[in-house]
């Protein structure tokens, strides 16, 4: 096989070099997107690429370096950046290639019936959800985003200590953003879906849901400051957590940049707060048999029942702690080096649905929508302060929607004020990781308006 | 970086079943990053990104492919894909291709391949014991290194042919303080399309020292209060108001469709008559300059409002049709995986008349945004937030305590008719602006400026 003899070719050129232990990652892949505006396929995107990356240990250091342009005349440039980047490493923190787990649980995160769907299907798709926008409601304006796409990637990992491990994915994922207008009042509502099953996207629930959205915000205004009860819809939930992510790493936590340093098997979130991150679990978008470093992932429970149990560890930070690493080695693509990174993470869901959970609050505010997630917070403090959209809630009923307000707190209080969380496990759109959780009811954040 | 005969052969392929306009986009671009925290280097990675993209217009809709390939056979065939998605009457188009010089607004004085890596270990070694040694609270420093070199070329079916490089460097100092178990982060990146010889003329001690500062007077600050009040907004990165409020909403990407708050309203006041502002990408060596767009246009200075009238806005080929007026050079993109559009570059309000010292005397309650973060807009509601990342009250007319952890929404319309100060101090600020076609360096900047009322949203109640 041709990427065989490359990789041998550029093994043999490191050791020439004087490298010691060597990895090749290599990833290869296609898309296509599908954009729709007012009945015409106004953008149509395919790609093919590829990419690899050579890391190894020179003097006991781990150097890296990538290439696009995958093919010999990129050997040296390879080797030559390894070298030059391991030589100024002068962190005491030992990295080093991995030799293999004993065993690796099987993973399908490909599924063979995408393939088969038939590009004019896909087309036909994407034109009925934006027609289903519009048929829904006349006060939908314009659909100012209609997409649909998918993608398939291949990754092969490589190294000198005898480890090979392959993996292949694809995925579909389409979204609408619909915009509504009644009078001067303009209000926006998004919708979105995931996975590598074609047959699951139903254009008219996907429509409805963002027209839904953007109608009910018609007519919202601000609301008066002050401290309220507050119930964080699952999907503001979700991106709330996915940006306090980096809190749980051990890396955060060995260089100090994270408060939860000296928590471990402490009470730091309320009773109801159980955080999971499960590599195995269906339907998850980041599942995965082996981590970055080639290591076997495993189920953990990272906070069960408030108590936090683990941090994300890699080979270097669980050495350094002399634990286990945690299989989160994280390796973004060929361009990253190793970090660290949960796979499928949830919040545990709970009993009840949303609505009785509003039907509790005398008073209080639904937040539905937060904004600004990578200005307004500090995930080394926990302060966060976020423009968001919601509802307010009176006597146990949505009263009216809410918008130019702003929602702030401490996540770290705010995870020992967690009341309540609901039945509706949401996660959001795959990244790195792929990050879910329930409506969560809190006790008093801050919320200013007028 | 391709030959004459095969960007012609690829155009014409591109073209063959009814497009009316073919570009073909080459890039080959070296990246070198390191990362020291606590003083060592934690990790480096140096690599290089390679590919092409093809780009086909029919009337208003458009079709994009890449691919890393670059053999005459895989561009054919990634063509010949590209122009399957096309459907139309022949347009029997004859390419002839030209080649231009581009006339560089970025000299480059030192090319940092040829800079040894240790000496950019010292310029980070110097900005974190800078930073570090500021004061005992000071716990933790980042410091990270970045700078590449992206090599262009465009070409297309018009004729145009060009090739440019872009050199930029940019220095990232964060700093931690500690207090009685809370933490609070201060943060200063200073870039440029220069070469090394931004480091070496960088005046990496302030750049520190400030870092830190924020740190430190944060984590004694206490919590900023709630409400609509006056906001003060200092100059430099303080301008991701105007990039937040107004800029995204006069880019074509927004406007074309009619999806922007400012659609349609060139010649209209929309903004308070003492706020101009421009977007200019073609300021020698600054960080969001470049001497031509992603789509071979030369960079020029765009008046975007004057004396608070709505001038123009920002346009890329494709939208240019939609809008029917003129392209401004404003077409970007973070690298061939995205197809380029309208983009801001170096955005800033231009100078006032008021003085700094005048501002904040004739301000009897508010609050002062010293630094801020960065923000978000919604172009179709106008409504956006941006964070402070140094506040601190106002009050007769003086600056009083600091105060944390807020943020500032607002509606780009509302905002931009209730600036009623604008200052003489303009300065510019770096960051990376990310959007459709993905993340790129720009500038934000400003004079200090008042906003008569503004939502702050903090933790304490009213003040």
């Amino acid at each position: 096989m041709e990427m065989k003899s490359l990789i041998d070719k550029i093994v043999q050129k490191g050791r020439e070099k004087g490298l010691n232990d060597m990895e090749v990652y290599y990833s290869a892949g296609n898309s296509l997107s599908l954009k729709v505006f007012q009945k015409e396929l106004d953008t149509y995107n395919l790609s093919e690429s590829e990419g690899l990356s050579l890391r190894g240990v020179y003097n006991g250091k781990m150097g890296y370096s990538y290439t696009e342009k995958v093919d010999e005349t990129s050997i040296d440039q390879l080797v030559r950046d390894v070298l030059e980047n391991a030589i100024i490493i002068d962190s005491e923190d030992e990295e080093f290639i991995f030799e293999g787990s004993k065993e690796y649980k099987k993973v399908d995160s490909f599924n063979p019936t995408l393939s088969n769907v038939s590009e004019e299907k896909k087309i036909e798709f994407v034109k009925s959800l934006e027609e289903e926008a519009f048929k829904l409601d006349k006060r939908i304006a314009s659909v100012e985003v209609c997409v649909y796409g998918d993608g398939y990637g291949e990754t092969i990992m490589f190294n000198t200590k005898g480890l090979t491990l392959q993996e292949k994915s694809n995925i579909a994922y389409t979204y609408i953003v619909v915009v509504a207008k009644e009078g001067e009042d303009i209000k926006t509502g998004m919708a979105y879906r995931t996975g590598n099953d074609f047959n699951k996207f139903n254009a008219q629930v996907i429509a409805k849901e963002a027209v839904d959205e953007a109608i009910a915000l018609l007519g919202a205004s601000s609301v008066k400051s002050g401290d309220y009860n507050v119930i964080i819809r699952n999907s503001a939930a979700a991106e709330l957590l996915e940006a306090f992510t980096g809190i749980f790493s051990a890396e955060a936590v060995q260089k100090n940049l994270s408060l939860l340093k000296g928590k471990l098997n402490e009470k730091i979130a309320s009773d109801k707060f159980t955080l999971i991150d499960d590599p195995y679990m269906e339907d998850g978008l980041a599942s995965k048999s082996f981590d970055g470093e080639g290591v076997a992932c495993k189920y953990k429970r990272v906070i069960d029942k408030g108590v936090l149990k683990t941090y994300f560890h890699n080979l270097k930070t669980a050495k350094k702690d002399g634990v286990e690493t945690t299989g989160n080695a994280s390796k973004g693509s060929y361009k990253s080096s190793i970090g660290i990174s949960p796979s499928n993470f949830y919040v545990e869901k709970g009993e009840r649905e949303l609505n009785e959970m509003v039907a509790d609050l005398d008073k209080g505010i639904l937040i539905t929508e937060l904004q600004g997630l990578h200005s307004g917070l500090n995930s080394i403090s926990g302060d966060f302060s976020l423009a968001a959209l919601g509802y307010l809630i009176e006597s146990g009923k949505i009263s009216r929607p809410l918008e130019q307000i702003t929602v702030s707190g401490n996540y770290f209080e705010m995870l020992k004020n967690i009341e309540e969380t609901g039945s509706d496990l949401k996660f959001g759109l795959p990244g790195g990781a792929y990050i879910g959780s329930p409506s969560l009811k809190i006790n008093k954040l801050s919320i200013a308006g007028e | 970086m391709l030959n004459r005969k095969l960007i012609e052969d690829t155009l014409t392929v591109a073209l063959s079943t009814g497009g009316d306009f073919a570009e073909i986009f080459v890039e080959d671009r070296t990246n070198n990053g390191i990362v020291m925290i606590g003083g060592k280097v934690e990790s480096t990675m140096s690599g290089r990104d390679y590919g092409i993209g093809i780009r086909i217009f029919k009337g208003f809709n458009s079709v994009y492919a890449y691919t890393n390939k670059s053999d005459p056979d895989t561009l054919i065939e990634t063509a010949k894909k590209a122009a399957q998605a096309v459907e139309g009457d022949i347009i029997d188009l004859t390419i002839n291709l030209t080649k231009t010089n581009v006339k560089n607004i970025n000299i480059i004085q030192i090319d940092p391949t040829t800079v040894e890596k240790t000496n950019k270990v010292q310029v980070m070694r110097k900005a974190y014991d800078t930073a570090f040694n500021y004061d005992d609270l000071i716990t933790q420093v980042s410091v990270n290194y970045t700078d590449y070199i992206q090599n262009i070329m465009v070409a297309n079916s018009e004729g145009l042919w060009k090739e440019d490089t872009r050199v930029r460097s940019r220095l990232g100092i964060s700093s931690v303080a500690s207090k009685n178990g809370e933490m609070q982060s201060g943060f200063y990146a200073p870039g440029a399309s220069k070469g090394y010889e931004f480091f070496e003329n960088l005046n990496i001690d302030y750049y520190a020292k400030e870092a830190s500062r924020i740190a430190v007077t944060m984590v004694k600050a206490r919590y900023s209060p709630s409400g609509r009040m006056p906001v003060i907004i200092d100059n430099g990165f303080g301008g991701v108001i105007f990039h937040e409020a107004c800029g995204h909403g006069l880019e074509a990407t927004a406007v074309a469709k009619g999806l922007s708050v400012f659609a349609g309203k060139v010649g209209q006041q929309i903004a308070s008559p003492i706020v101009t502002a421009i977007d200019d990408g073609s300021i020698p060596n600054e960080w969001g300059s470049y001497s031509i767009d992603d789509e071979g246009t030369q960079s020029q200075r765009n008046v975007l409002i004057e004396n608070g009238i709505l001038k123009g806005y920002m346009i890329d080929k494709l939208n240019a049709r939609r809008m029917n007026m003129d392209i401004t050079g404003s077409s970007r993109r973070q690298s061939y995986r995205f197809s380029p559009t309208s983009r801001m570059s170096n955005t800033f309000i231009d100078n006032g008349s008021s003085t700094p010292e005048e501002i904040i005397a004739n301000t009897e309650k508010g609050l002062y945004a010293k630094h801020m973060g960065g923000g978000s807009v919604n172009p179709a509601t106008g409504e956006f937030n941006f964070a402070i990342m140094e506040g601190y009250i106002v009050e007769n007319g003086k600056i009083k305590e600091p105060v944390r952890g807020a943020t500032l929404i607002g509606k780009g319309s509302e905002v931009l008719n209730k600036i009623d100060m604008v200052g003489n101090n303009l300065l510019q600020s770096q960051g990376m602006c990310g959007s459709i076609s993905g993340s790129i360096p720009a500038n934000v900047g400003q004079p200090m400026i008042r906003v008569s009322e503004l939502t702050v949203g903090g933790r304490e109640g009213e003040q």
